[in-house]
């Protein structure tokens, strides 16, 4: 038979580029390899992009590939100019999140030397807990901040970098001149130097170095310190140790179990070495909390992440331990997802009418369920013209769509103000354990916070709050609950307070202190009757005061807790999709070889109609070895799945069936089961394989 | 077990070997009759029906031959009580069914002890023969006797479990002494109603012996790589048109992947099948994607399944494509010298640099140092890394600072190609069924070697496969059901102490130093003609990863050529 089809049946290409461990991609001379795919999507995207572009697209046309080059690059000019604000954001909350222990670790290491420590090395001990991408940052920008005031610089270590002590000091020595003078410094400085060479490893290397640079304080920083070994950190430390007249180290060792454990794990010897003091990174749950809280109550937000989506991430985060990077890198991917896969984020760029493709784009609006239900909505309202004119006249369509967009992202915004609101009373109200945002605004996305019972408790709470948190709390509230209302409210408390101040915190009447109850025994019986108590005339006052506000607040909920599901063009604003986040953030690939192989016809959509659900020679063949597989015991004689296995094929194309085509099945079959772990070689009984892996677990 | 050896003087009737199974009854019976008072319960092992007597009947492929017999006589009975005693612990029968066969094998028991008897008077008339033959048969018919019976019993419980075992043409092995049947042990590999997939767990791993057939593989013919290629390429694969499409699905995403490129995203493909093909599109896609006048953006292709691939190399590679004619002749013996001379490189650059791995978590990169200087690498600004991880676990290989560093987005990328580049199918298999040996191409492989080496290696390699046969022929002397056991590998476990061929070895001087004996091994080792072991004391134990049959051909040619 002729090689060619032999090659293009495995799926080996006649190159011997897959046999090669690296190399560098060269395109293939265009024969028939070519292919025609690549070659008509450069005649599509050239008819469309010679006319002014030289830059390439990053977006394709979407409706059915119609859209329009502009409302492509709106779409994605718009994700851009959405997403770099926000990042903004994230990155100031992180640096904010960092600085107090950035400027704790930099006063240490300013002010700590070897004669401040006794002579040992001056040590701080940075944990992390899950919080690990916290210290790269930590560190890089305490190595901008020592190399800007040429106080000296900040080597990080990894435990890969150290397979053993030469290694690890070359690769120290290196690193420290890397980081400032570059590779070119560092082969220069190994070359420039009078009198012997010295080797790769040699700490006078480092001696000199500090020296010329006038180094003050040179920070070793082990990123993962449980991962090195024991006895190569011994060494270094005494190492340093004897060097540190001369070398002015300072060691930072990144922790991610406690200290105490680390601490167990050197030797004493090697822990009398060390002085230091003990730093902590902040949670990355508080850090993602208040992340996720400026994006979604940001007054500038445009775009919101809905419910589903908000659930997703939270959850990663606590099933994964994702750093506050992690999070916001799934926030990007959300709003990636949205400019590029949905025709209608074009809206939130404010086109002008000109740049859009006008008559799919209506057609797209029409087609939401949103715009259905406002419809209806407006029908049972009465505006049947309007309808009428949504539906029929593009023009109107386009003209009105915005008008839409801005009222309803300014109801988002509402609502999120509102959350905001609601999140503020309960840190008054609440006692023991605090909602976060997080939560409120899963509550609020789908529609439910306005019935929930933390709401109404919240209101009751309010109500029996004394003047003095009252005050506090209005002032808190101050620039998030806007209303007239609010103003004269407060103004009022604040004429009561002042006629009243010496007397104490006032108390409402809704307060448990202020009924009682009386006991009478009337005809021999006892009746508990409760009643006010004779409460001040500054009391009743304070209670008409909370009566306003709790009134206030429960208009002001009402109104803006609405459920954005019912928005118009919610769509648009609104990216609540599940699944490509969840899919992409935390994949299941057992699960999905399971399924490929359990049920090979969910993947390859079969052009004949048999939907098969039994184990056929239709099958790909290790699909069928997996599912025999599946119903084996523990152990399995493979002769005996052999004989299975040629079974399916023999029953079905008994007169075609060529036993040994079908062993060559069997035996890539079986090659690929043992690379995905599933059957090893048993040793129990000849020719058995035991197994190692059970469906779905 | 005890045997009585008295009534010296009973003795079977004549049969003729043609008639063993009349004969077998026959002699049953004479000995009932003539001596009853060595059964232990003799009056009421003898209502056998006939259908029970023949299914413990064995089979006819279990031929004997009566030549070892004659030399060592005496030897075999001994050993064959030994294997017995074992067996015949009757710890199992229990419930009510067992009765019957065990009444059959106390009565097989006393017609055993008989023949038993008559092996051992052998000497004093050794003239006669017949008789012997039929008690060889006797005693062995012993095994496959209960074996039968249990398996009667295990079928009447579970019928499900028994019709796992397909029996067709193959030669039932016997049984090795020690594993009791019985309804207590009953196991069938699916069971009753809907588990889920924990207890299904639990179910089949629960503890006591797996039920599964005895059938071996020694029957069927494996394919050598030659053959499994040629009859690989007849096979048409059903599923063509569909395994395409989903490859065009596939290919709609590549201006997706460009985008999270651009976005600072690392990509990782995951799902069933070879993905190398869907890498090669994309790095022909992106290639024209990016290139403009004035680039040609850099592309790396890493195939990570190469056995005895670098980390090294594979940074040594990015740095070539990136720094061209630039890059220092010396980058480094450490991967990361190599990875920070890069680095560097990457800093003066505008343009990012496109690193596809094929399967990240092979074998040769899946260590945790390597993985952890690959997520080094995808961390770099500007350099973009799309791999491809074929097994269903490899998410374990990278902790959350890994996972932090690598920054991937994955896609299901399924594509049911076959992985016939990333694996040497053929070497899988015979490494799963442990036939190492076939490495070399078994016995046509070794002659092969054998050729191109000079004539003191052949004489070693023959001295070897001598020993080794003398050896397997005692060892079928004196325990045949052994090596009968171990069938096609005999080899592997069977060995000679390097010693005592060393020894051999010079006395025909094949080698005059233990240097040069060595040397000579070495050479077997390279080509991995040799299996090399220690035993419990400590000595090495030198074997041929070589069936029987394979051994004597190649000794064959040796001495013939």
């Amino acid at each position: 038979m002729d090689t060619d089809g032999l090659n293009d049946a495995l799926g080996l290409s006649n190159e011997k580029s897959q046999n090669l461990g690296a190399y560098i991609y060269q395109p293939p001379k265009h024969g028939k390899s070519a292919g025609e795919r690549p070659s008509k999507r450069r005649k599509v995207s050239s008819t469309v992009d010679n006319d002014h572009q030289p830059e390439r697209r990053r977006f394709v046309p979407l409706l059915n590939g119609d859209e329009n080059v502009k409302s492509v690059q709106l779409r994605y000019d718009t994700y851009q100019e959405l997403w770099s604000k926000q990042e903004n954001k994230i990155q100031d909350i992180l640096e904010d999140v960092d600085a107090g222990v950035l400027t704790n670790v930099l006063s240490f290491v300013r002010d700590t030397s070897p004669q401040t420590c006794d002579g040992c090395i001056p040590t701080a001990l940075v944990t992390v807990g899950s919080n690990v991408s916290s210290l790269s940052r930590l560190l890089s920008r305490l190595n901008g901040q020592l190399i800007l005031t040429e106080e000296g610089s900040v080597v990080v270590l990894e435990s890969g970098d150290a397979p053993n002590l030469k290694t690890t000091l070359k690769n120290i020595i290196r690193a420290t001149i890397t980081n400032t003078d570059g590779n070119d410094g560092y082969q220069k400085f190994l070359t420039d130097r009078a009198g012997p060479r010295l080797l790769g490893y040699d700490l006078d290397l480092l001696h000199d170095y500090v020296q010329r640079k006038g180094t003050k304080k040179l920070v070793l920083a082990l990123r993962d310190s449980e991962a090195f070994d024991p006895g190569l950190l011994t060494d270094l430390l005494s190492l340093f140790k004897s060097w540190l007249d001369r070398i002015p180290f300072t060691v930072l060792l990144g922790i991610s179990t406690s200290v105490e454990l680390f601490e167990g794990r050197l030797p004493r010897s090697c822990v009398a070495l060390l002085r230091g003091k003990h730093f902590e990174v902040q949670e990355a749950g508080n850090c993602v909390d208040r992340i996720y809280e400026t994006l979604q109550t940001d007054p500038g937000t445009n775009l919101w992440l809905g419910r589903n989506v908000t659930t997703t991430l939270f959850e990663n985060t606590s099933d994964y331990f994702q750093s506050p990077e992690a999070f916001s890198r799934m926030v990007k991917y959300a709003y990636m997802s949205h400019f590029f896969a949905n025709p209608l984020a074009v809206l939130l760029a404010n086109p002008g009418p000109t740049s859009l493709t006008r008559n799919k784009l209506c057609e797209a609006v029409r087609n939401l369920p949103s715009f259905r239900m406002f419809c209806e909505d407006l029908v049972e309202e009465g505006s049947v013209k309007q309808v009428r004119d949504l539906l029929e006249d593009d023009e109107y369509l386009i003209q009105e769509t915005p008008k839409y967009l801005d009222a309803n992202q300014q109801r988002m915004r509402n609502m999120f103000q509102t959350v905001r609101v609601v999140h503020i009373c309960l840190e008054y109200t609440q006692s023991a354990k605090k909602t976060n945002i997080s939560d409120l605004s899963v509550r609020a996305l789908s529609g439910e916070l306005s019935e929930s019972t933390i709401l109404e408790e919240m209101v009751a709470t309010a109500k029996t709050l004394d003047s003095d948190k009252l005050d506090e709390l209005l002032v808190h509230l101050r620039g998030i609950l806007v209303s007239p209302e609010a103003d004269v409210i407060q103004e009022d408390l604040r004429t009561l307070l002042e006629t009243c101040s010496e007397s104490g915190p006032l108390r409402s009447g809704y307060n448990i202190n202020s009924t009682v109850t009386k006991t009478t025994v009337v005809q021999q019986r006892i009746r508990l009757s409760k009643g006010q108590a004779d409460i001040s005339e500054q009391a009743v006052e304070y209670t008409n005061i909370v009566d306003r506000l709790v009134a206030l607040l429960q208009v002001h909920l009402t109104e803006s807790l609405i459920n954005p599901q019912d928005l118009f063009l919610h769509e648009a604003f609104l990216f609540d999709l599940r699944n490509p986040l969840k899919e992409t953030f935390a994949p299941r690939p057992r699960f999905a070889i399971e399924r490929a192989l359990a049920t090979p016809f969910d993947y390859l959509l079969s052009s004949s109609d048999i939907t098969m659900t039994k184990v056929s020679s239709k099958q790909p063949a290790t699909a069928i070895l997996y599912q025999l597989y599946l119903d084996s015991g523990a152990l399995v004689n493979v002769h005996d799945l052999w004989q299975a296995f040629y079974g399916v094929f023999e029953t079905e194309e008994a007169d075609v069936c060529d036993d040994r085509v079908v062993m060559s099945l069997f035996y890539s079959a079986l090659s690929e089961l043992k690379a995905f772990g599933v059957i090893k070689n048993s040793r129990k009984k000849t020719d058995h394989l035991a197994k190692s892996a059970w469906m779905g677990l | 077990m005890k045997r009585k050896l008295s009534d010296a003087g009973d003795q079977p009737p004549v049969s003729t070997p043609k008639r063993r199974r009349t004969a077998l009854e026959q002699s049953n019976g004479a000995l009932n009759g003539l001596a009853p008072n060595a059964l232990p319960n003799g009056d009421a092992s003898y209502e056998v029906p006939p259908s029970e007597r023949g299914q413990s009947t064995p089979k006819k492929t279990n031929g004997i031959s009566a030549t070892p017999l004659q030399q060592s006589g005496l030897k075999t009975p001994t050993q064959k009580s030994k294997a017995r005693g074992l067996f015949a612990t009757p710890t199992k029968p229990k419930s009510a069914v067992a009765a019957t066969p065990s009444r059959v094998k106390n009565a097989d028991r006393s017609a055993r002890k008989k023949s038993a008897r008559v092996l051992f008077e052998q000497d004093e008339d050794a003239a006669w023969d017949g008789s012997e033959r039929l008690a060889e048969e006797i005693l062995h018919g012993d095994e496959p006797g209960t074996e039968k019976a249990g398996q009667s019993l295990a079928e009447s419980i579970e019928p499900e479990g028994a019709e796992e075992a397909p029996e067709k043409g193959v030669k039932q092995p016997k049984r090795r002494a020690g594993r009791p049947k019985g309804a207590r042990n009953k196991r069938s590999p699916t069971p009753e109603g809907e588990l889920p997939a924990h207890e299904r767990y639990f179910f089949q791993n629960r503890a006591g012996p797996v039920k599964t057939s005895n059938a071996t593989l020694n029957k069927v013919p494996l394919l050598t790589h030659e053959e499994y290629f040629e009859k690989l390429g007849q096979y048409e694969d059903p599923c063509k048109e569909e395994k395409e499409y989903l490859q065009s699905l596939h290919h709609r995403s590549f201006p997706q992947w460009a985008f999270e490129f651009d976005e600072g995203f690392n990509i990782c493909l995951y799902g069933y099948g070879s993905k190398r093909k869907l890498m090669d599109e994309f790095a022909e896609w992106s290639y024209n994607y990016c290139s403009s006048a004035t680039t040609t953006p850099i592309i790396v292709m890493v195939n990570g399944y190469t056995p005895g691939i670098s980390i090294r190399s594979i940074f040594a590679t990015i740095v070539t494509a990136v720094m061209g004619d630039d890059a220092p002749s010396k980058l480094g013996a450490q991967p990361t010298e190599v990875l920070e001379l890069l680095q560097s490189a990457l800093k003066s650059r505008e343009d990012p640099v496109t690193v596809l791995i094929n399967s990240i978590d092979a074998p040769p990169l899946r260590r945790a140092a390597n993985q952890a200087l690959l997520a080094r690498l995808a961390a770099t600004p500007r350099i973009r890394l799309l791999v491809t991880a074929d097994t269903p676990n490899f998410p374990v290989m990278w902790d959350i600072s890994l996972r932090d560093q690598l920054n991937f987005v994955f896609h299901d990328c399924t594509t049911f190609l076959p992985f016939s580049a990333e694996a040497d199918v053929v070497e899988e298999v015979n490494a799963l069924l442990g036939r190492k040996g076939r490495r070399v191409g078994g016995k046509d492989g070794v002659g092969f070697v054998l050729k191109s080496l000079p004539e003191n290696a052949r004489n070693l390699y023959r001295l070897l496969l001598t020993e080794l046969i003398t050896l397997l022929d005692d060892g079928h002397q004196s325990d045949d059901e052994g090596a009968a056991e171990g069938g096609g590998r005999a080899g592997d476990e069977t060995g000679i102490e390097f010693r005592l061929l060393y020894q051999k070895a010079t006395e025909e001087f094949v080698a005059s130093s233990e240097m040069m004996f060595r040397t000579l091994l070495k050479e077997f080792h390279d080509h991995q003609m040799i299996t090399s072991r220690m035993d419990a004391s400590g000595m090495e134990i030198l074997g041929v990863p070589l069936s029987r049959d394979e051994m004597e051909g190649v000794l064959e040619d040796l001495v013939l050529g």
